[in-house]
C-alpha cells in the first residue's frame, strides 16, 4: 500500500541533545499506526518536526498530495495544516473561553465569514455556517458529546477535552491525523471508546492515523503497525504482537 | 444655574467620540487579544488629518495663498474664522473627505506598525505602539506646517454655517451619534461572525490557532486596520468638536482612559464598552462642569478624574471581576441548529 507520510533520516538536535537521530519511517494510507517509546525518546519531537514546529537538522519529510510525495519540512505549522495534516497535543490546546461547539466551528479553513468584508453581511456566510454546524452536531452525536455543545471548554473533564481535541481535527478534510497521547488521563472505558471511534473513522472514511500513546494495553489492541523510538532512534517496528515480544523493546521500557 | 441641556449635549458628544474608541479597542484587545497601548496614535492621526485637510483646503479653495498666510499664522486663524461659516457645501464636503482619508491613513498605519512586530509577542506590540505615539507627538511639536506646539486652531466645522449655536451643537451631536451607530453595527457584526470566533480563538491560544491553519499575524493586523481606522474617525470628530488640535492632547493617558472604559464595562462585551465610555466621560464632564460652580479651586478636576476612575475600577472589579457585563457567546445561525437538535433529543 502506498504511504501518505514518509520520514527519511530525520535528525533534530537541541544543543548536545540528539532528540531525533536519523529516524526513517512510513505511514501507509488508511493506516492506524502507533508510535511508542519511553519518556524522552523523541516521539513528540517527531510530531513537532512533521507539523512544522521545528525544522529538522537533517533528513526529509514527504507527504502525499494527490499522487506525488512532496517535501513538507521547513513549512510553517499553518501551511502544513493546509496540506492536510492535523495534530493534537499531549497537553490539549483547545480554546478555553469558547464553547465546545465554537471550538469545532472555528476549525475549518476557507470560511467565508472569516473575511472582514464578508463578516459584515450575514447572508454571505450563514449558509456555510449552518452546514458546518450540522457537521459539528453529527460529530458530537457520534462521540456522545452533543449535550456539552454549549459548555465552555474550561468546564469539561479531561477525558472530554481529549475527545474534543480529536473531534476538532475531524471538522477539516484532513488526510492524516497525528494524535499525541489521546488516552492520557482518560479512564479505561472512555479511552477504549475513543479508540473504537478512531478505528471506525479509519474504516468508514478512510482516514489515516498516527498515534503516540503510552497506554500500550489499549493501543496494541487497535493499531495495525507500531514504531518504537528510543533515544531518538528507531528501535523496533512491526505488528503489535511482534513489537511487544521484541526483547529490545522490553529492555527499553523496563530498563536493564 | 447649571446649564443642564448644555451639559447633556457636551457629555453625549464626548461619550460618542470615546465610545467609538472603546468599542474598537474592545474588538482589538478584548476579542482578539492584541495589547494595543497606542490607541491614541490613530486617534491623533485622525484629528490631525481632519485639521490639516480642513484648514488648508478652506483657505486654498477661497483663493488664499497658504504660502503667505498659513492656517497656523494669526492672520490665517482670523481668515479661517471668517471663511468657516460661508459655504455649507464646502464644510460638509471637507468632513466627508476627512473621514475617508483619516480612516485610510490611521488604518494603514495600524496595519504597518503592527504586522512586523506581531510575531514577536503581545507585549512588544503594546510597547511599540505606545512608544510610536510618543515619537509622533514629539515630531508634531516641532513640525511647523501643522502648527508645531500650538497646533491648528479655528478649524471650520461641518455645521459652521448654522447660525444658532445650540442648534449647531445638536446637529453635531447627531453626526457623532450616527458615526457611533455605524461603529457599533460594524463591531457587533464582526464579533458575531466566524471572524469573531477566530479572533477569540487566536486570543485563547495563538499556537493552536496557527496549527489550525489560521494566519495569525495577518488576522491581527487586519483587526488593527479596522480598529485604527475607526479611531481615526473618532479623531476627526474630536478635531471638529474642539475646533483645534495640538500635540499635547494626544498623550498616552488618553489610551489608558479608553482601557479604563473597557475594563469597567467588561472585556469582550461591546455593550459594556458603551457603558464604560458613558461612565468615564460622565465623570469627566461632571467634574469640569461642577467644580468651578462649587467654588472648589484647590483641586484641579483633572486630578480628581483619575482618582475617581481608578476607584471605580477597583470597586467594580471587586464586585464583578469581569467588568459590568461579561463576555457573551458568539451569536451565529449555528446556535439555532444545535438548539433544535438538543430540543429534539430531549423529547
Amino acid at each position: 500500500m502506498s504511504s501518505v507520510l514518509e520520514v527519511e533520516g530525520v535528525a533534530k538536535y537541541f544543543g548536545g541533545v540528539r532528540a531525533l537521530d536519523g529516524v526513517s519511517l512510513k505511514v501507509p494510507e488508511k493506516g492506524l499506526v502507533g508510535l511508542i517509546g519511553p519518556n524522552g525518546s523523541g516521539k513528540t519531537t517527531l510530531f513537532n518536526v512533521v507539523t512544522g514546529f521545528y525544522v529538522p537538522d537533517k533528513g526529509e519529510i514527504l507527504f502525499r498530495e494527490s499522487r506525488d510525495l512532496v517535501r513538507i519540512d521547513g513549512l510553517n505549522p499553518n501551511e502544513v495544516f493546509r496540506r492536510g495534516i492535523v495534530r493534537t497535543f499531549q497537553i490539549p490546546r483547545l480554546f478555553n473561553s469558547l464553547t465546545v461547539l465554537e471550538n469545532l466551528l472555528v476549525t475549518p479553513l476557507g470560511q467565508r465569514g472569516e473575511s472582514p468584508a464578508r463578516a459584515l453581511f450575514r447572508s454571505s456566510w450563514s449558509k456555510q455556517e449552518m452546514e458546518l454546524a450540522r457537521k459539528a452536531v453529527e460529530l458530537l452525536k457520534m462521540f456522545g458529546m452533543l449535550h456539552y455543545a454549549h459548555s465552555k471548554v474550561s468546564e469539561l473533564s479531561v477525558a472530554h477535552i481529549k475527545m474534543l481535541e480529536t473531534i476538532r481535527g475531524l471538522m477539516t478534510p484532513a488526510k492524516l491525523y497525528l494524535l499525541d497521547e489521546p488516552a492520557a488521563g482518560v479512564d479505561y472505558s472512555m479511552a477504549r471508546k475513543l479508540f473504537t471511534y478512531v478505528k471506525r473513522l479509519r474504516d468508514e472514511l478512510g482516514l489515516t492515523f498516527f498515534i503516540i500513546e503510552h497506554r500500550l494495553e489499549i493501543l496494541m489492541e487497535f493499531v495495525d503497525y507500531v514504531y518504537v523510538l528510543h533515544n531518538g532512534k528507531l528501535l523496533s517496528e512491526g505488528k503489535p504482537q511482534e513489537v511487544v515480544s521484541d526483547p529490545k523493546v522490553v529492555e527499553a521500557y523496563i530498563g536493564a | 444655574m447649571i446649564d443642564l441641556i448644555g451639559f447633556a449635549i457636551s457629555w453625549l458628544t464626548l461619550f460618542g467620540i470615546y465610545a467609538i474608541l472603546s468599542l474598537t479597542l474592545n474588538l482589538e484587545s478584548g476579542t482578539a487579544g492584541i495589547t494595543n497601548f497606542g490607541k491614541v496614535v490613530f486617534y491623533g492621526v485622525g484629528a490631525y488629518v481632519a485639521a490639516t485637510i480642513t484648514t488648508y483646503m478652506t483657505l486654498i479653495l477661497n483663493g488664499v495663498d497658504v504660502g503667505e498666510t498659513p492656517p497656523y499664522d494669526v492672520r490665517g486663524i482670523v481668515l479661517l474664522g471668517e471663511l468657516g461659516s460661508r459655504n455649507p457645501l464646502l464644510n460638509v464636503g471637507l468632513l466627508v473627505l476627512s473621514v475617508v482619508v483619516a480612516f485610510a491613513a490611521a488604518g494603514a498605519l495600524g496595519y504597518i506598525l503592527s504586522y512586523p512586530i506581531i510575531r514577536v509577542g503581545p507585549a512588544f506590540v503594546g510597547f511599540t505602539l505606545l512608544s510610536f505615539g510618543e515619537l509622533l507627538r514629539v515630531f508634531l511639536q516641532h513640525y511647523e506646517p501643522v502648527g508645531g506646539n500650538k497646533g491648528l486652531m479655528a478649524i471650520p466645522t461641518p455645521f459652521g454655517w448654522v447660525a444658532d449655536s445650540r442648534l449647531r451643537e445638536v446637529a453635531y451631536l447627531g453626526l457623532v451619534m450616527g458615526m457611533l451607530a455605524v461603529t457599533y453595527i460594524v463591531t457587533y457584526r464582526l464579533v458575531n461572525s466566524p471572524l469573531g470566533r477566530t479572533l477569540r480563538a487566536v486570543r485563547d491560544d495563538e499556537i493552536a490557532a496557527l496549527c489550525l491553519g489560521k494566519h495569525v499575524p495577518r488576522i491581527k493586523a487586519t483587526t488593527l486596520f479596522i480598529g485604527s481606522g475607526f479611531a481615526g474617525v473618532a479623531g476627526v470628530l474630536l478635531a471638529y468638536y474642539l475646533t483645534s488640535v495640538n500635540p499635547n492632547m494626544f498623550v498616552p493617558a488618553v489610551t489608558f482612559n479608553v482601557w479604563a472604559m473597557i475594563i469597567l464595562g467588561g472585556f469582550g462585551n461591546l455593550k459594556g464598552s458603551l457603558i464604560g465610555a458613558a461612565v468615564v466621560t460622565f465623570v469627566d464632564r461632571a467634574l469640569t462642569f461642577v467644580t468651578p460652580q462649587l467654588g472648589v479651586t484647590l483641586i484641579s478636576p483633572d486630578y480628581l478624574r483619575w482618582v475617581i476612575v481608578g476607584l471605580l475600577i477597583v470597586v467594580v472589579l471587586m464586585v464583578s471581576p469581569r467588568g459590568i457585563l461579561p463576555e457573551e457567546p458568539i451569536k451565529t445561525p449555528a446556535l439555532d441548529i444545535v438548539s433544535d437538535e438538543l430540543g429534539g433529543e430531549s423529547k
